[in-house]
């Protein structure tokens, strides 16, 4: 799926938080959205996912499914493209008096998977869950914040969708489940092939697994690299120590 | 602490609850309400007046004296106050919350916020009727003096029923079933102390005693009050100190949950899965449960009193609307916040394609359901003959095609996310649209009633009933969407209002 932002701002009150004129997201690519504590990381992706409203500018998503047919869906006018859209922001997404099981099988119902399917790949995050996270019979709310985490991230890769948004997914997670995450995401993007934007303030990670990186500053995208290893980490650490001292 | 820090503190903390009325997230929404609630009061204060005067002109031919009368039946005015405050008063414990890691001793604290709660303008609230009938009813025979000394009394009575509704009130906190204590209490001392003993009601002579030592200005009557408060106080700070860790402490318990799969709701496709959603959210979320369970008792009430008391049988119209409310009352208590639920995972249901539809769905069969309930106790009286059936089900119709309809127009404007387990809980703030939306679910049918039993009699009114009733039920999936519709548009405002209230 493609993804095209064009002259999208918002404000909160006085405060611009989010001005970007045009930026293309091309199907396939993994992207790293960085930048510090408001950047507009998270503005960008509610806006992307219509859960919040811009000020001006359209989002649209746009491409070739699977089966052949073209698409194209203005995400503040339509509601299609959600069939082909997974998400994880924040607690918000996750209902909590749920059992991870019962969860996982919500979506899978809403999403017209049957149980076989469903169990077919719950097996492909088994390793993510490092058996924490099924078979405990407790409720979302009561995982620790890593396990929520990984609930939330599988609940918005189970419908494969063909573009996966992501804010801050290493967060809370112990070091076995971010490499599992990153493997997990590099592997969905290649056997899919589906477009996948995650934020992170974990450059090392976001180097590893994005083949595109933007940086935004402020609402605005002050660089937006190609993957090129040692440029990535040379100018973008350099632009965050700058920042820090 | 100096006395100079104590004041310090004192007139600090009464600054943040001050700005912490006013930088509510729902205050700028809650003007109505405020307006609306200054005019609740002055309506009130106005009502009791007359009432005032109303009670003095009563009993003032009578062989005993007129405020003999009204200290006599205190235990009535007390109880009413006492059950009054549950809307309007919080537990200290719920203000210490925010300090408990300040440098201030919790136990100053909790005397701030008592001798606050002694000295709150509600406990001078019953003054709006007593100030009128002492002026007509002690002056004459005491004096402004006597008065002073009346209301001055009757406010301690208040002071301690406001220190003996805190304990209650923490009891209740902490297991809602506690509330049948001050019920059972205040039922046995009326009926023991005035009906018991036809020739002799002791309370009714302990009150008009009490009162005349007030009047009298008898100074140990003022003593053995204000002795009555100190233990109060103590006992209250005792228990607020240890409600205050008892919530720091407390640790949820992790429940093991063994799923329960609703096989028959899976044949209902993706609406049986938004009726487990709200089958689960009743079992597993105290407040979602509480609001339930209120509304589920006051159905059962409402539905108990109708078939086995004979209070309305004489009133066609009242019988009428009664039943309607056996059937509306658990809508009303609990679609009044529909919506506000799922505001906390409002994000992960607007991700997926018309989840809020099939939600306001499963939420009207789920109330549809409900009405078996009613429906079954209703059966009684159709038996004894009080109620036809095509009152009855003119009734269930009308709850699920008028009323119904009418209330599920909220999920395009409840935008405040109740907290789903709440360890500590302040009392709900209702919306402007809120407000008026369950006075209309509450009076409408009233309206309605009365004029179709007026101009058409009973049975044409229960055969209109179940056919504009059933013209609304059918129509459900059309009014749903259009619901639908209006929530999309204002989906940017009901998703702010649910992240800046959760």
């Amino acid at each position: 799926m493609n993804l095209t932002i064009e002259n999208i701002t918002k404000r909160f009150g006085d405060k611009e938080v989010l001005n970007i004129n045009r930026y293309d997201i091309h199907s396939g690519e993994i992207i790293g959205l960085l930048g510090n504590n408001g950047a507009g990381k998270t503005t960008l992706f509610r806006i992307l996912l219509d859960l919040l409203h811009a000020d001006s500018g359209t989002t649209t998503i746009h491409g070739i499914l699977p089966d052949g047919s073209h698409v194209s869906f203005d995400t503040a006018r339509s509601e299609d493209w959600k069939r082909y859209t997974g998400a994880f922001i924040d607690s918000g997404f996750l209902i909590d008096f749920l059992t991870p099981e019962e969860y996982f099988s919500f979506i899978a119902k809403v999403n017209n998977i049957d149980s076989q399917t469903l169990s077919q790949r719950l097996k492909l995050f088994e390793g993510f869950m490092n058996g924490e996270v099924l078979g405990r019979n407790v409720l979302i709310r009561n995982l620790s914040m890593g396990n929520q985490q990984k609930v939330g991230i599988i609940g918005a890769m189970l419908n494969n969708p063909q573009l996966l948004i992501l804010d801050e997914p290493f967060n809370f997670l112990d070091p076995s489940s971010q490499l599992a995450m990153k493997y997990l995401l590099e592997n969905y993007n290649k056997e899919t092939g589906a477009t996948i934007i995650v934020s992170s303030h974990n450059l090392t990670h976001t180097f590893d697994i994005c083949t595109r990186a933007t940086l935004l500053e402020h609402g605005r995208i002050l660089k937006d690299y190609q993957k090129d290893y040692a440029t990535l980490t040379t100018e973008i650490e350099e632009y965050f120590k700058w920042n820090a001292f | 602490m100096t006395l100079s820090q104590a004041r310090i503190f004192y007139r600090l903390i009464s600054h943040h609850q001050h700005l912490h009325a006013h930088r509510h997230p729902m205050f700028e929404k809650n003007m109505f309400v405020k307006a609306f609630s200054y005019i609740f009061i002055g309506f009130w204060a106005v009502y009791l007046m007359m009432l005032g005067f109303f009670v003095y002109e009563m009993f003032s031919q009578s062989a005993i004296e007129a405020f003999d009368v009204v200290d006599g039946y205190m235990i009535f005015l007390l109880a009413i106050d006492f059950f009054l405050r549950f809307g309007m008063q919080e537990t200290p414990a719920q203000d210490v919350h925010s300090y408990k890691l300040m440098p201030i001793p919790i136990r100053f604290l909790l005397d701030v916020f008592l001798v606050r709660m002694g000295l709150s303008i509600y406990n001078f609230f019953w003054f709006f009727f007593l100030l009128p009938f002492g002026l007509l009813a002690v002056v004459k025979f005491y004096g402004f003096v006597g008065l002073l000394s009346y209301l001055l009394g009757w406010w301690l009575l208040f002071v301690i029923n406001s220190m003996w509704y805190l304990i209650c009130r923490t009891f209740v906190n902490r297991n809602v079933y506690f509330l049948i204590v001050p019920i059972l209490i205040y039922a046995a001392l009326i009926y023991m102390g005035l009906f018991y003993d036809s020739s002799h009601a002791w309370l009714f002579d302990v009150g008009v005693w009490i009162g005349r030592l007030f009047v009298e200005r008898n100074p140990l009557m003022y003593v053995i009050t204000f002795a009555l408060i100190v233990p109060l106080y103590a006992i209250n700070r005792k228990l607020q100190y240890i409600s205050v860790y008892t919530e720091i402490s407390r640790k949820d318990r992790v429940h093991k949950y063994k799923s329960q799969h609703y096989a028959l709701l899976n044949r209902l496709g993706t609406i049986g899965e938004y009726l487990k959603i709200e089958i689960r959210s009743i079992i597993r979320n105290s407040v979602v449960r509480k609001q339930f369970l209120s509304g589920f008792y006051c159905m059962l009430a409402f539905c108990i009193i109708f078939a086995f008391t004979g209070v309305y049988d004489d009133m066609p119209m009242m019988k009428i609307y009664i039943c309607v409310y056996c059937f509306s009352c658990l809508s009303i208590m609990t679609l009044t916040v529909v919506l506000c639920a799922e505001g906390n995972y409002i994000d992960g249901l607007m991700a997926r394609k018309e989840s809020i539809l099939s939600l306001l769905k499963a939420k009207y069969y789920f109330n549809c359901f409900m009405m078996i309930v009613p429906f079954l106790i209703t059966l009684f009286p159709i038996v004894k003959g009080k109620l036809t059936i095509a009152e009855a089900l003119g009734c269930a119709f009308f709850t699920s095609g008028v009323v119904m309809p009418f209330l599920f127009q909220l999920a395009a404007y409840n935008d405040s996310a109740i907290n789903l387990n709440a360890r500590i809980t302040k009392s709900g703030r209702s919306t402007k649209t809120q407000i008026i939306f369950s006075s209309f679910a509450l009076f409408l049918p009233m309206f309605i009633m009365y004029t179709m039993v007026t101009l058409l009699g009973e049975d044409i009114a229960a055969v209109c009933m179940i056919s504009i009733g059933i013209i609304g039920t059918i129509l459900h999936p059309l009014w749903l969407r259009n619901i639908y519709h209006r929530f999309m548009r204002r989906r940017y405002t009901i998703m702010d209002g649910f992240r800046n209230s959760r």
